[in-house]
């Protein structure tokens, strides 16, 4: 075996970091499409004569953003705040794949990976939870 | 028409755009925006937006098929959204101050022609059908970038291994920048970097392109959602059909050729090439 061989060095993830990641994707991607499906059926109902354009020029996720109008929305049964919902999960789902695939790495002791994964995971929650709101 | 038959239509372009994007590694977005522009008189930011909620349906979907597949590299896709994930934000924040300033269309003028200087690029490696192993440098020996997955078309184990981590990851900035700025996947550059940098086969490259373009949608979706850009009404049929379309298409591909694979992606490449520079010198 070289030192240019690919089956030199690298330890393989388990079977079940595999496992979980697809497992964490589809959850996050199935979970936001039940809530959005619910969300746009719900919105349409209230507001089905609404025109296209006029629906555009609304966009509800805005008063969305904060929890406190979130779960405010949630617990009154406003379609609009399943909608930002659905979108905050299917948001969250990447970076949920991310903190997997830290956890994996460092229990595969692979400190160097683990702490690639973490610093993908800061770089991300810093886009999302600062510069985000900070631009509003 | 009524609003419902207008989610309609747009659920059904977005299973179009979630197949397109599955299969050739762009992520799809690059079909919702021009469609929603120019059919739905969407304005381009909230397009955008839209674009962006693609890619995250998209990559799930896709990203989810190729881990099980194992055709994905975990390692070398995280390691390069070191690169990817500051690109997107600032490419992102980039894009909230070009639409007040109304300075995009030059932007996307030069999209246009970076992108067909590698769809020639893409074509002239179309030949180079068969993958030969290349030489690793330091960073990926250390890190164990290489792998092996099993190409049910020809039938046989291929290895790879990478080299060129340092210029993969230069060109993974620039992805994740244009990535941010446009809402796009920007699958063209990650699968360029991939592929071109890296040297992995066209397939990792292409499941790695998918796997990444999530967590760089991810990062320049916090931007957009806080500018207003990302409509929610619109995000639920174009996530629904674009997780369609990807399922689809992530099935498709382990079963086709690499050569197919290429010319699929050298083909939708060219023609967003165009597409753009004609948006952006005010075209139709």
């Amino acid at each position: 075996m070289t030192e240019n061989s690919p089956t030199a060095r690298r330890h393989d993830l388990p079977p079940d970091a595999y496992r979980d990641m697809t497992r964490i994707l589809r959850a996050g991607l199935i979970t936001a499409l039940v809530i959005l499906s619910g969300g746009v059926i719900a919105y349409l109902v209230e507001n089905g004569s609404l025109s296209f354009g006029e629906m555009v020029a609304k966009n509800p996720i805005l008063s969305y953003l904060g929890l406190d109008s979130l779960a405010r929305g949630l617990s009154t049964g406003q379609p609009e705040a399943f909608l930002t919902l659905g979108v905050l999960v299917l948001v969250a789902t990447p970076i949920a794949r991310v903190l997997t695939g830290m956890y994996f790495f460092a229990r595969n002791r692979e400190r160097e990976m683990a702490i690639v994964a973490m610093t993908v995971a800061i770089l991300l929650f810093v886009g999302v939870l600062v510069i985000g709101p900070f631009l509003r | 028409m009524d609003l419902v038959w207008y989610l309609v239509i747009l659920a059904a372009v977005a299973v179009a755009a979630g197949f397109v994007g599955s299969l050739t590694g762009i992520g799809g977005g690059i079909v919702i925006i021009p469609v929603l522009v120019i059919f739905f008189n969407v304005p381009l930011a909230v397009a955008i937006g839209a674009s962006v909620i693609t890619i995250l349906a998209n990559s799930a979907t896709t990203g989810s098929a190729y881990i099980r597949d194992h055709l994905t590299d975990l390692r070398i896709g995280m390691f390069l959204e070191i690169a990817t994930v500051p690109g997107a934000i600032i490419g992102a924040a980039l894009t909230v101050y070009l639409v007040h300033a109304n300075l995009q269309d030059a932007l996307i003028v030069a999209l246009g022609v970076i992108l067909i200087v590698l769809a020639i690029a893409g074509l002239r490696r179309i030949r180079d059908d068969a993958h030969t192993l290349s030489v690793p440098d330091r960073r990926s020996r250390r890190l164990g970038f290489f792998g092996s997955y099993h190409d049910s078309q020809l039938n046989e184990t291929i290895t790879y291994q990478a080299e060129n981590t340092n210029r993969a990851l230069g060109i993974m900035f620039g992805a994740g920048l244009v990535a941010g700025m446009f809402g796009i996947g920007s699958g063209v550059l990650k699968v360029t970097a991939l592929d071109g940098a890296l040297k992995l086969p066209i397939k990792v490259s292409t499941a790695t392109s998918n796997f990444m373009i999530g967590v760089t949608a991810c990062a320049s979706t916090g931007v957009l959602l806080a500018a207003g850009y990302v409509n929610a009404v619109l995000a639920a049929p174009v996530a629904i059909g674009a997780t369609v379309g990807a399922l689809v298409g992530s099935y498709v591909l382990p079963g086709m050729r690499n050569r197919t694979v290429r010319i699929a992606f050298t083909l939708v490449l060219i023609g967003l090439s165009i597409e753009l520079i004609i948006r952006g010198l005010g075209g139709p």
